[in-house]
């Protein structure tokens, strides 16, 4: 089984992972020349108009696909354990929500604080850790798996009820901005954003790193785990730490994207069938970037026929797929 | 080893009273009483899980409920009455769990630590099931897990909350026979709450029996007096 896992890893980085980036670089209106793309990286000529094309719009848009697959996963992942709960994820247990609700209040107030993205990304951080400091509150008392969902997607309506209402009572330019923001794309995101994100997202990579020795005690129950000896509520703390900063950076930079962080850990699991955290740590940032990549790199083939936006795309496979786990796992 | 003084075990009300006890190490103590009589809370309350409503446990001349989260993983270990079992967890990677306090950053053991671990899933006759998933083998199976896992904690002091509850006879037999070896060789101090009177008995343990309200210490039990205590 241990080959099994390599085997994949291997296969997922040798062929799937590059073969899925060039689908996505080369999807859209304009057909790019692979020499082009070359180009564009390493002998860069902004005069070009292709490599300028390529660089700017393609080549980010690629980078915030592999970005937000893979913090959406491995945040998803996170709570998954966390709230040992197979259907746990950033947004059907509203972080995603909570996330849109400050950068609602942030927008639609019509307060802004330094530059523009800065103030998302703080208030979309804010909000995340705020909903899942709120989750964890909440699992407490909801023993059961499916009332702790439920909850989240009550939590979900209200938030989205209080953001309808500022729509109503905010201004043009500011509703502009916000329903800008909320469509979700991964278009959105410069080249120079990218180093943001990717700083972010690294951060909670690592304190996932350093959490996962606990996490894997942690499958065993809070009772069991505290009596090895884990600090329950550090552990607590910092793994929703990790989680609010993967998916509220996410959220803030491609606005919310649905279900991509419980059917990629659930995907994972199921290939690799390990509870060991570092493994699926490492995985679920492979599978999560490949999703995302051919599941924009499909948007865009299709973008000439009928546009789908990311977010109803991802609904569309995820909503099924959560049928499908409550068929086999939770019944 | 441990010494209880004045305790008043229980959650809201008092269950039960211990004016002065001393449990030693070598010694597999028996734990009997009728349902509900506070068994569970009383192994809980050693474990330092549920606090007291009043006197002390010492552990080693140590207050239990003050010890250090890492002190007590070190001294105490607890096998529940029933393990579910983890999807996707080996039974090899759950028995060293019990090693966790002594895993590097990734998780993994030192090979001494390995070694222990393969030796304990040997003794307790479970090493052929080291790489099946835990969720995927028998209740019985499961609970011989636990214990190994509780015994690569190596700890001084093992609670065990009715270890024999899914296990057939010959197994329940094992079980017990396999503890009281363990007590003598490695000189632990174990307790465990069970219904099983007559093995209790063969193995000539030392019972402490919960009723009306106190601890009785019983050096041996008599079959005529058992229903004195289920009553």
């Amino acid at each position: 089984m241990k080959y099994r896992i390599w085997f994949l890893i291997a296969i997922t980085l040798s062929v799937a992972l590059p073969l899925a980036l060039w689908l996505h670089a080369s999807s859209g209106d304009t057909a790019v020349p692979f020499q082009v793309m070359i180009d564009s990286l390493w002998n860069y000529n902004p005069n070009n108009v292709d490599e300028v094309i390529f660089r700017e719009f393609r080549l980010s848009r690629t980078l915030t696909a592999m970005l937000a697959g893979s913090a959406l996963a491995l945040s998803g992942m996170l709570m998954q354990t966390l709230f040992q709960n197979p259907l746990a994820g950033p947004y059907i247990l509203g972080i995603n929500s909570g996330a849109s609700l400050f950068v609602a209040l942030l927008l639609l107030s019509g307060i802004s604080i330094g530059g523009a993205q800065i103030g998302i990304v703080g208030s979309a951080l804010l909000g995340a850790l705020l909903s899942s400091a709120f989750m964890i509150f909440l699992s407490g008392f909801l023993r059961n798996q499916i009332s702790l969902l439920l909850a989240g997607m009550m939590f979900g309506s209200f938030t989205s009820a209080i953001v309808a209402i500022l729509q109503q009572v905010s201004g043009a330019e500011a509703l502009k901005a916000f329903t800008m923001w909320s469509m979700g794309t991964l278009q959105q995101v410069s080249f120079n954003e990218l180093s943001i994100f990717s700083l972010v997202v690294i951060c909670g990579i690592l304190i996932s790193l350093f959490m996962a020795k606990y996490l894997n005690v942690l499958v065993l129950g809070e009772k069991p785990a505290r009596l090895l000896g884990v600090n329950i509520l550090r552990t607590r703390v910092l793994v929703l730490l990790a989680v609010s900063i993967l998916a509220g950076v996410t959220t803030a930079f491609c606005g919310p994207i649905a279900f991509v962080g419980m059917a990629v850990p659930n995907l994972t699991r199921l290939l690799v069938k390990t509870q060991q955290h570092h493994l699926l740590i490492s995985l679920n940032l492979l599978f999560g970037a490949l999703f995302l990549l051919l599941s924009d790199a499909l948007i865009l083939q299709c973008s000439e026929i009928i546009p789908i936006p990311l977010n109803a795309f991802t609904s569309l496979i995820g909503a099924p797929f959560i049928l499908l786990i409550l068929l086999r796992r939770v019944r | 080893m441990i010494e209880i003084e004045h305790a008043i075990i229980g959650h809201n009300r008092p269950l039960i009273e211990i004016e002065d006890l001393t449990l030693k190490s070598g010694k597999v103590y028996a734990v009997i009483g009728r349902n509900g009589v506070g068994k569970s809370t009383f192994l809980n309350s050693i474990l330092g899980y549920v606090p007291l409503m009043s006197g002390k446990i010492l552990l080693n001349s140590k207050n239990i409920h003050t010890l250090k989260r890492n002190e007590l993983s070190n001294n105490v270990a607890f096998v529940a009455s029933k393990f579910e079992g983890v999807e996707y967890l080996r039974v090899r990677e759950y028995v060293s769990l019990g090693k966790f306090a002594n895993s590097s950053f990734f998780g993994k053991l030192n090979p001494e630590d390995t070694n222990h671990v393969d030796l304990l899933m040997e003794e307790l006759s479970i090493l052929h099931l080291a790489d099946k998933f835990t969720d995927k083998i028998s209740d019985g199976e499961r609970q011989l897990a636990a214990v190994a896992r509780a015994l690569a904690q190596d700890t001084p002091v093992l609670l065990l909350d009715e270890p024999t509850a899914f296990l057939d006879y010959s197994n329940k037999k094992r079980m017990i026979e396999k503890l009281v070896r363990i007590a003598t060789e490695k000189n632990k101090c174990i307790l465990l709450s069970t219904h099983e009177l007559d093995l209790a008995m063969d193995n000539s343990l030392p019972f402490l029996a919960a009723h009306r309200g106190i601890l009785e210490v019983l050096p041996s039990l008599r079959k005529e007096n058992i229903s004195d205590y289920f009553h």
